[in-house]
């Protein structure tokens, strides 16, 4: 009799079925990807070595513009690293409030709601926005925060209307406000994801040796759902710092953040090898924090 | 100390004569969950340092009984008492009594050391104070070398070793065990029998045992509570409850047997027989007093029942297969049909007729159980 193996439900079955043309099934994709992805990429990253002359793309091989994205340009003076590090901070904010507004909704889906229709119907309330277009998400925010709009007029008609809500829209705040509605859903859908596996009877144990509910919360629940928060948080932070949307809309015009920088640089001030360095000097950030976020998850795997 | 025939009576208010005496009282407890009363009325003394097993089918009650002493669970009706000291509403943090759970419930983020010395390092104990206990209790458990593994890096021997370890380091008053062999293999599941029983004597801590297991409940128990819809059907020591079982329902669960209705015919003391229809009229004695004319049940062993060659009978052997070191017959006898086991090589021919015979000692007779 084979003695009892440990269950690890992360292990895979190792099967070799594919025969020897296996790997011929893979072409169309890999075509794919380099022509639609690898390349562009490429060309891209060339251009942002090269300059922008008065009427085109220059191949002058260069650091210059990396120098501006660092420490500014003659043109424009130096906005593009401090726009880059605002990005970051409105990134942060968005993945904290995110995460905070996430976590007691996952966890009431997870272990509070029995009744599974209504924990159906929770989700599905979740669910439901992510439907709906990005865009026609934000304008809702501009209905909501106007001057005139849905929240200043109910604060009005209590008699709490005032001017702090006149500055509101077009503002950072709004930014902020306007993506945590966005990212929250995928928030709470990555935390609930790892909270749904984590057993119940682990927090009975914990209780059944002595501990609370609070220090039963803290040493057991979250460490376990850690993985889920720092999936949902990378995915957060890597899109809402690169994220144009948001403030074109809802921002005000030193709200400016640097996907709007590279987009002007694509579109108006028609740089595109800055632009170049601005979008890979923001893929690199975003590339360092997965990195990061995947050894910090690996490491809690072990 | 009570006879455990007897029924069990309640403790007395304050309970303090049953300090060092009983570990565990329930007294008229009742759950419902929805429509299901999943334990109806269940009264119980558990004895300090004794081993008591909950035995009985899965929906019988038997692990909602022990989550309700573990505080899991609070009853709709009826006291817990450990230690003399109702624990009514007190969460499972408060009590003085630790689980062994089903599938174990490591901290799968945690390696064994602390995994075992969770509930220490919570209480505040000394660090140099958790690592000598936590040193001792894995040598008892003769796991001395897994302590810097993650549970999953172990075997389910180790880790049934780790829960237990993990739940008798808080030297708990009562230890509640929660089918802890059920994932086991059959050969560790035997050799994790003997040990346990083995660490309850050494600790001599009260274990208060659930299982569906009727083999695990024999081998290891001082008390078997046999349960059946919420309710216990029978409490004794492994013999008495399979020589004298009192329903049929219990006969039934502890080893094979037959049971067969009938009517009976006549009473002697509490010594009785019962027609059979086309069985014959069998002797035995009573578990319940019954009367003439009265319906009812009756146990025949497998092993009890005698199998002779008789051309002239009416029972024809219908099936006869090897179950491991004896052969297993099934005989129709008119309408009802009965299993008899008998030595490897005895087996005979379906199609076979054959006399039934059972000794009349070996028989019990039961009041007919509500359908």
């Amino acid at each position: 009799m084979a003695p009892a193996a440990p269950i690890d439900v992360l292990e895979r079955p190792r099967g070799r079925r594919a025969g020897r043309g296996g790997w011929l099934l893979g072409i169309p994709v890999v075509g794919w990807m380099t022509l639609l992805f690898a390349v562009p990429y490429l060309l891209l990253f060339l251009q942002s070595f090269w300059r922008a002359g008065a009427f085109g793309t220059v191949t002058d091989w260069n650091l210059d513009n990396y120098r501006a994205v660092f420490l500014g340009d003659s043109f424009a003076g130096n906005i593009y690293l401090p726009t880059l590090l605002k990005s970051l901070k409105i990134g942060a904010l968005v993945t904290l409030c995110s995460t905070v507004l996430a976590f007691p909704v996952a966890y009431l889906l997870a272990f509070k709601v029995r009744v599974s229709r209504l924990r159906m119907l929770i989700y599905t309330m979740v669910i439901v926005p992510l439907w709906a277009s990005y865009l026609l998400r934000a304008y809702a925010w501009k209905v909501i925060l106007g001057q005139d709009g849905l929240l200043g007029s109910v604060l009005d008609r209590v008699g709490l209307g005032g001017t702090f809500l006149n500055d509101l829209l077009y503002s950072e705040a709004a930014v902020i406000i306007a993506m945590t509605h966005i990212f929250t859903p995928f928030m709470i859908l990555t935390i609930y994801a790892v909270l749904e596996r984590l057993p119940g009877s682990l927090i009975e144990a914990s209780k059944d040796l002595g501990v609370g509910r609070l220090k039963t919360f803290r040493s057991v629940v979250l460490p376990l759902a850690a993985p889920g928060i720092v999936a949902g948080g990378t995915f957060t932070m890597g899109l809402s710092s690169g994220d144009f949307v948001a403030p074109m809309l809802v921002g005000g015009k030193d709200d400016v953040m640097v996907a709007n920088q590279i987009y002007s640089q694509f579109g108006a001030t028609n740089n595109w090898p800055l632009g170049s360095a601005l979008a890979f000097v923001l893929l690199g950030i975003v590339l360092i924090l997965v990195a990061v976020s995947t050894s910090a998850e690996k490491r809690e795997r072990i | 100390m009570t006879s455990s025939d007897a029924p069990v009576l309640p403790v007395a208010d304050g309970g303090r004569a049953a300090v060092g005496d009983t570990a565990v009282t329930l007294e008229g407890v009742r759950k419902r969950y929805g429509d299901v009363l999943a334990v109806d009325d269940v009264s119980l003394d558990v004895r300090a340092g004794e081993f008591l097993t909950l035995l009985g089918p899965s929906g019988c009650g038997k692990t909602t009984t022990l989550r309700l002493i573990g505080g899991f669970e609070q009853p709709d009706r009826g006291a817990i008492r450990i230690d003399a000291r109702d624990v009514a509403g007190e969460p499972p943090y408060r009590r003085p009594v630790n689980t062994v759970f089903q599938q174990y419930a490591l901290f799968p983020h945690l390696d064994v050391r602390r995994n075992i010395g969770y509930g220490l390092r919570h209480a505040g104990v000394d660090g140099r104070e958790i690592a000598r206990r936590v040193s001792d209790i894995m040598e008892l458990m003769q796991i001395p070398e897994v302590g810097d593994r993650r549970p999953r890096q172990l075997s389910g021997g180790q880790q049934q070793r780790v829960a237990l370890a993990r739940a008798l380091v808080m030297e708990p008053r009562v230890l509640l065990l929660d089918e802890p062999l059920g994932s086991l293999d059959y050969k560790l599941r035997k050799d994790m029998q003997f040990e346990l029983k083995r660490i309850h004597r050494e600790v001599g801590v009260t274990f208060i045992y659930v299982t569906h297991d009727q083999e695990e409940a024999m081998t290891m128990s001082d008390r078997i509570v046999v349960m059946n819809r919420g309710r216990i059907e029978q409490q004794g020591g492994p013999e008495e409850i399979f020589d004298r079982p009192r329903t049929a329902f219990v006969a039934d669960f502890i080893g094979d047997t037959n049971v067969v209705d009938g009517v009976v015919t006549s009473v002697e003391g509490d010594h009785a027989t019962v027609d059979l229809g086309a069985l014959g009229t069998v002797g035995g004695s009573l578990a319940t007093s019954l009367g003439v004319g009265d319906t009812a049940q009756v146990s025949i062993r497998p092993n009890d029942v005698r199998v002779e060659v008789d051309a002239a009978a009416a029972a024809i052997v219908e099936e006869t297969v090897l179950v491991g070191g004896h052969v297993a017959m099934k005989i129709a006898c008119g309408e009802t049909s009965v299993t008899a086991n008998v030595p490897r090589g005895k087996g005979l021919e379906p199609g076979t007729a054959v006399r039934l015979d059972v000794d009349s000692e070996r028989i019990r007779i039961f009041a007919r159980e509500r359908a």
